[in-house]
């Protein structure tokens, strides 16, 4: 557990010296952020704002942010030449893998959860009744506790796979993000070409279900390709073949 | 018999078709500065990474420290330093950071550590400096930092993977007093691969010498400067032409003839006189002005041990 504790720590002050270096990739977080949380929000209201729907944009813009530092925190070690003396160091395979994917994790829920902040306090400041609106239901705290975790997991671990395989962090910033709209736009045309008797069985699902059965439904998916993936990263990043590599 | 800090027994590691070292036998005595030469491809680095544990040997076995390398790397690497090919430096860091990060590594208590940190950087002379990104040092005190980070937790082995590769002379004669003096400081056993020869008569108990995965000679920096016959002679005057050198390199008491800036420099095997061999070259045509002779240095012992494998 220490040594977990000692690689997140490390990786925090890299993610955070990297993303306040003043380069133009440092600022991507803030305006991000001010867009999710201002622009949007000003525009949904807080019907919309407080509810599942509305969580759903910071909640994937967190995850999306990982790609960004998984790949620096995998492909750049080996890009900067550090890997090697971290492999040579006591810790073991587990503690920096984990280390690092928590790091990056805790980055992106810190984006999320900024952006939420920032996006409760515009709703309530623009649309002022006296009384202070939050979320009121179980499917938004569900969301809003179980999504930055799972979902980024989800991310983090394939970033994890993609970027063994990069030799360089752009390569591998780039295939995460292509990978990623795969995915997306994927399972919108894969969506419309099911066959009939599925999407009824969806249907029935999307419209039998409440809300929070719905999100931890989604959840149940996202923690079983969090599983498999975290198990494959683990297969993946063995010292002797990373110092081979 | 001294207590030994390495021993390997026929450590051979393959690489699909390429055998990158072949049957290393070598034991290194605890509280030595190991001295490992070698050119480049030689197999110093793939020498390292087995005894750190951090690849399998093809065949062979290590114990570091008493710890098998095949089974027990965790315990070695817990217990040694390593500065590899490259620095290792996060440069983002400060460089108290970048220590600070090992040092919690090895489990060093918090106070212990930041003395620790205070004392290296204090005699590097980087104290002043610690809470700057090391992206914005120079090379030099980059790799005054890198040299520090594997002494932090004061192991009893330190592998140091040509530490002044890259620097400028002046940068790599004060990174060897800094190293000569922090190693005598703190009694550890140093394993040190160079092609720097120099680096290694001045720092090394104990010298081997490797050339393709192959050991080729091992002792201190005077067994083998006496192994290799020893003696050279650098004779000054006129008339060394490359059909002269072509002569003596066929001499059987010449290990090897050279021109080294216009002077004639003859590496006899041992036992042999210059005197013949000044009449032979006088004989060919040669003036002769000035005859010195003395020791090789290990420059030219290693030259030769790598022209007779040739």
């Amino acid at each position: 557990m220490t040594d977990f504790v000692t690689v997140l720590w490390k990786e925090w002050k890299e993610i955070v010296m990297e993303r306040s270096a003043g380069s133009t990739g440092s600022y991507r977080p803030l305006i991000a952020i001010a867009v999710f949380g201002i622009f949007f929000p000003f525009r949904m209201g807080p019907e919309r704002f407080f509810s599942v729907v509305g969580l759903l944009p910071p909640t994937f813009f967190g995850a999306i942010v990982i790609t960004a530092v998984i790949a620096d925190s995998f492909a750049g070690e080996r890009e900067r030449h550090t890997l090697e003396t971290l492999l040579a160091s006591r810790l073991s395979d587990r503690s920096i893998l984990f280390g690092k994917i928590a790091a990056c994790m805790a980055y992106g829920w810190v984006i999320s959860i900024a952006s939420i902040l920032i996006g409760g306090i515009t709703v309530n400041a623009v649309n002022w009744h006296g009384q202070i609106s939050i979320f009121h239901d179980a499917a938004s705290w569900l969301l809003l506790l179980l999504g930055p975790p799972l979902v980024g997991c989800a991310i983090a671990a394939a970033g994890v796979l993609v970027s063994l395989h990069s030799t360089t962090v752009r390569q591998a910033q780039q295939t995460l993000s292509v990978a990623f709209m795969v995915v997306v736009v994927g399972a919108i045309f894969a969506s419309g070409a099911l066959p009939a008797d599925w999407k009824a069985w969806f249907a029935r699902i999307l419209f039998t279900w409440s809300e929070a059965d719905l999100v931890l439904g989604a959840a149940g998916v996202f923690l079983i390709i969090d599983l498999v993936l975290l198990a494959a990263g683990m297969a993946r990043f063995q010292r002797a073949r990373l110092v081979l590599d | 018999m001294a207590e030994l800090a390495i021993r390997a027994q026929g450590l051979t590691r393959t690489f699909e078709t390429v055998r990158a070292l072949d049957d290393l036998n070598i034991e290194v005595p605890a509280g030595s500065v190991f001295g490992f030469l070698g050119p480049n491809g030689a197999g110093k680095t793939t020498t390292i990474r087995l005894l750190l544990g951090l690849i399998e040997p093809t065949s062979g076995s290590a114990q570091v420290l008493g710890f098998d390398t095949r089974s027990q790397g965790a315990e070695i690497r817990a217990r040694t330093g390593a500065l590899l090919e490259h620095s290792g430096l996060y440069e983002r860091l400060s460089a108290e950071d970048n220590l600070r990060f090992y040092g919690r590594v090895a489990h060093m208590p918090k106070a212990e550590l930041d003395q620790r940190i205070q004392e290296l950087l204090t005699h590097l002379g980087l104290w002043d400096r610690r809470k700057e990104a090391v992206v914005k040092w120079s090379r030099g005190m980059k790799q005054k930092l890198a040299i520090a980070r594997p002494l932090l937790h004061r192991p009893g082995l330190v592998f140091l993977d040509e530490p002044t590769a890259g620097l400028d002379p002046v940068a790599a004669a004060s990174l060897r007093d800094d190293l000569a003096a922090l190693a005598a400081r703190q009694g550890a056993t140093i394993f040190l691969t160079t092609h720097n020869m120099a680096e290694a008569e001045k720092l090394c108990s104990l010298v081997a010498v490797i050339r393709q995965g192959k050991l080729l000679a091992v002792g201190s920096p005077a067994d083998l400067r006496s192994r290799g016959g020893g003696q050279r002679t650098e004779i000054t005057g006129r008339g060394f032409s490359d059909a002269m050198l072509a002569m003596l390199n066929q001499q059987p008491g010449v290990s090897q003839a050279l021109l080294e800036n216009g002077r004639l420099v003859l590496v006899l095997k041992e036992g042999e006189g210059v005197a013949p061999f000044i009449s032979l070259i006088v004989r060919e045509g040669g003036e002769v002005q000035e005859v010195r002779s003395g020791q090789g240095s290990l420059e030219d012992v290693f030259l030769t041990l790598m022209e007779e494998e040739k």
